[in-house]
């Protein structure tokens, strides 16, 4: 169960609050969606259950499996078993796609008390969940991310969650950039990661995406304070009205 | 003609040196007299300093205090086993040897039977030959030119292709420190091709080795030469090395310079395409932490037409390391249609580092495409984040950018052994300083 309380946090840099008292809980097995409007903080919310150091937390707790993991680094957090598919993946120039995965499964493999896979062994993995996902097998012999295109990059993203197993997934806006087809492959990769000891945090902007994903739950965050919460008919409804409820002066 | 009052202790002990040891320089009497010009030629000069406009930025005045012993003469009992050891990586790859110990030809450690006729600077001046002095006003060539005591000589024949790489190795032993002065010469005929690599080390115990080393290059029409420079000295000692070269028509030089961990380099290039239609490219990396210093000079006269040069350096510095890149390249008024393009990229590891680089273009033809660019960045904390979210811990996540970055340059290797060879050298490095 992820469980996020009164979480408040500021930007490292300038002092600027950005998400002012977020509660939030999802138990296992369940999917929540997060919607609201552009700057409203859903990203940084992503960023600081991941771990990243630009953002402060001053007062409030993540628990993970009734845990706190702020206290965790991003690699310890991703080993314990976070992952946050990015809204926007980094380019890594020089690196190649498939020894950054081979890196990075087998870093948290090993922190996780699991053997590490030898490289033939890890690039049938790699190559069989790339070839399911349509990730082009050039793809993993290129620098990783570098000149993909913007739905490649976020089916990178889907594949290295696939490949990394983890149990508490946030996708940032992972539909968005992707055609049809691939919001169909990514929701059935996603759909497969739901489990009974799996919790997915959603984040898009479109209603489209929760027809193949269903939620759970809907939550609306505006002026980094989540609003309303509602079952899947909000996602709907928000589409009609637009934020306009929301993004008058902070309630 | 009047000689400067010697200035400084160093310059002193390089005066005496000479002094007591010219009669035991190898060559005739004509050599003996072109020694005592260079050293003339040196003394009116004095030890680059800042004052002086190529070496503003690394003052080998202040630098050199002290001067080493002149290694003139002195038997080496360096074995196969040490040797082997000092070269690491560079000791198993296929290639004819020429080693040279302390400044002196030692066949005992050489290819017995190389693939083309190997001659050393000290056979020819043994046997009455003469060495013409290489027309240059840098104070550091003179001083090679009084001293030097070998050094390889690699002549290919017009379209010979060589099958494998030639390997020349100057090495430093013993505990007492030396300066040694070695000159070599590769020149290839037309058509010819060729691999030569040049690796220095210091032997373990070797303290504080001193090599100002010149290499003269010339290659023929359509010849190609791919060389390396890998310098492995180690911190305590002092490395300056002068390129000359010069490049026929329709050739390809290409030269990959690694400089890892030396406590004061100076690698300077005086390159100029004498014939239409060649390429060159001068690319190279400069690992330095602790107080180490690199200093990387580079001249590309492009003389005539048609003709394209390329210089990519990468840099990675640490504590309070320092590099210099200073890169000119001159455009001759009839070298119409010359490509010239030049990058010098510096990854700063801590605060206390310094990176200078000058960029310096002199063009006189109006239709030519030439760029240079320079950066320094830091490690993008964006980058490790990502790196990081995937599991892969802080130290590795760091390497692995470091890497990334020097690999845009390594990938200046064609040779698939050799790039993957002196990968290891630079992760071995990077490796060693957040252990
Ligand atoms: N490192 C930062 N420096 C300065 N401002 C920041 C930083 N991070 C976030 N912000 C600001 O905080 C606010 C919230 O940003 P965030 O990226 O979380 O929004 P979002 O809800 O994900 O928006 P979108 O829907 O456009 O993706 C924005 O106003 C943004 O400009
Ligand atoms: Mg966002």
């Amino acid at each position: 169960m992820l469980e996020i309380k009164n979480l408040h946090a500021k930007i490292a840099e300038n002092g600027t609050e950005i998400l002012k008292g977020i509660t939030l809980t999802v138990p296992k097995g369940e999917v929540h969606a997060i919607m609201g409007p552009n700057g409203s903080g859903k990203s940084t919310l992503a960023y600081v259950l991941a771990g990243r150091s630009d953002y402060e937390v001053t007062s409030g707790d993540i628990l993970w499996n009734g845990e706190s993991i702020l206290e965790l680094s991003p690699d310890e957090r991703a080993a314990a078993g976070v992952f946050l598919a990015f809204q926007y993946p980094m380019e890594i120039p020089g690196v190649s796609t498939m020894t950054f995965l081979r890196t990075s499964v087998n870093a948290t493999r090993k922190k996780r008390g699991q053997k590490e896979y030898s490289t033939p062994e890890f690039m049938k993995i790699a190559r069989a969940a790339a070839l399911h996902l349509g990730v082009k097998d050039d793809m993993l012999k290129r620098a990783l991310n570098v000149g993909f295109s913007g739905g490649e990059k976020k089916r990178m993203e889907v594949l290295q969650m696939a490949l990394l197993e983890p149990t508490l997934c946030v996708l940032d806006e992972t539909d968005s950039g992707l055609d049809i087809d691939a919001i169909k492959i990514v929701s059935e990769g996603a759909n497969k990661l739901r489990g009974p000891d799996k919790a997915m945090l959603v984040i898009t902007h479109y209603q489209r995406l929760l027809n193949y994903i269903t939620p759970d739950k809907v939550h609306v965050l505006a002026h980094g304070r989540i609003h309303k919460t509602g079952g899947k008919e909000l996602a709907l409804e928000l589409e009609k009205t637009g934020y306009a409820e929301f993004t008058g002066k902070a309630a | 003609m009047t000689v400067a009052i010697i200035k400084t202790k160093a310059e002193q002990a390089l005066a005496t040196d000479f002094a007591s040891r010219r009669s035991r320089l190898p060559g005739t009497a004509a050599n003996a007299k072109m020694r005592s010009e260079a050293m003339a030629a040196f003394e009116r000069a004095g030890l680059p300093h800042r004052r002086v406009e190529a070496w503003k930025y690394t003052d080998l005045r202040a630098a050199l205090k002290e001067i080493s012993p002149f290694a003139a003469g002195e038997v080496s009992d360096l074995s196969e086993a040490d040797l082997q050891l000092a070269l690491g990586a560079f000791a198993s790859i296929a290639a004819d040897r020429l080693v040279f110990v302390n400044g002196h030809y030692v066949p005992a450690l050489s290819t017995s039977a190389p693939q083309i006729n190997l001659f050393t600077l000290g056979e020819v001046l043994g046997s009455g030959g003469t060495l013409a002095p290489l027309s240059t006003d840098e104070a550091m060539v003179s001083l090679n030119g009084a001293l030097v005591t070998d050094g390889a000589i690699i002549d290919i024949a017009a379209g010979a292709t060589l099958t494998k790489p030639i390997l020349v190795i100057a090495a430093a032993t013993g505990a007492k420190p030396s300066l040694t002065a070695l000159r070599h010469m590769i020149k290839l005929g037309a058509g010819a091709a060729a691999t030569v690599i040049e690796v220095h080390v210091a032997l373990d115990g070797a303290l504080a080795s001193q090599s100002n080393s010149v290499l003269e290059i010339s290659t023929g029409d359509k010849a190609r030469l791919t060389h390396f420079l890998i310098g492995l000295e180690g911190p305590a000692a002092t490395h300056i090395q002068t390129i000359a070269a010069t490049i026929g028509a329709d050739a390809t030089l290409n030269s990959f310079q690694l400089t890892v961990g030396t406590g004061l380099a100076r690698n300077q290039a005086f390159v100029r395409f004498a014939g239409e239609r060649s390429k060159l490219d001068i690319s190279g990396l400069m690992l330095a932490r602790g107080r180490e210093h690199i200093d990387t000079t580079l001249v590309i006269d492009h003389a005539v037409p048609h003709c394209e040069s390329r210089e990519l350096f990468k840099t990675v510095l640490d504590d309070t390391a320092r590099a210099v890149f200073q890169g000119k390249v001159i455009v001759r008024p009839d070298a119409q249609k010359t490509d010239g393009k030049q990058m010098a990229k510096a990854l700063m590891l801590s605060e206390a580092c310094e990176f200078d680089s000058k960029p310096e273009l002199e063009i006189y033809a109006d239709d030519v495409v030439c760029g240079h660019g320079a950066t320094v960045a830091e490690i993008d904390p964006a980058m490790m984040f990502y790196l990081r979210s995937r599991g892969i811990p802080e130290d590795q996540a760091r390497a692995m950018l470091i890497e990334s970055f020097v690999g845009e340059a390594l990938d200046k290797i064609d040779d698939e052994g050799l790039r993957e060879l002196l990968s290891g050298i630079a992760r071995d490095w990077l490796s060693k300083g957040h252990a």
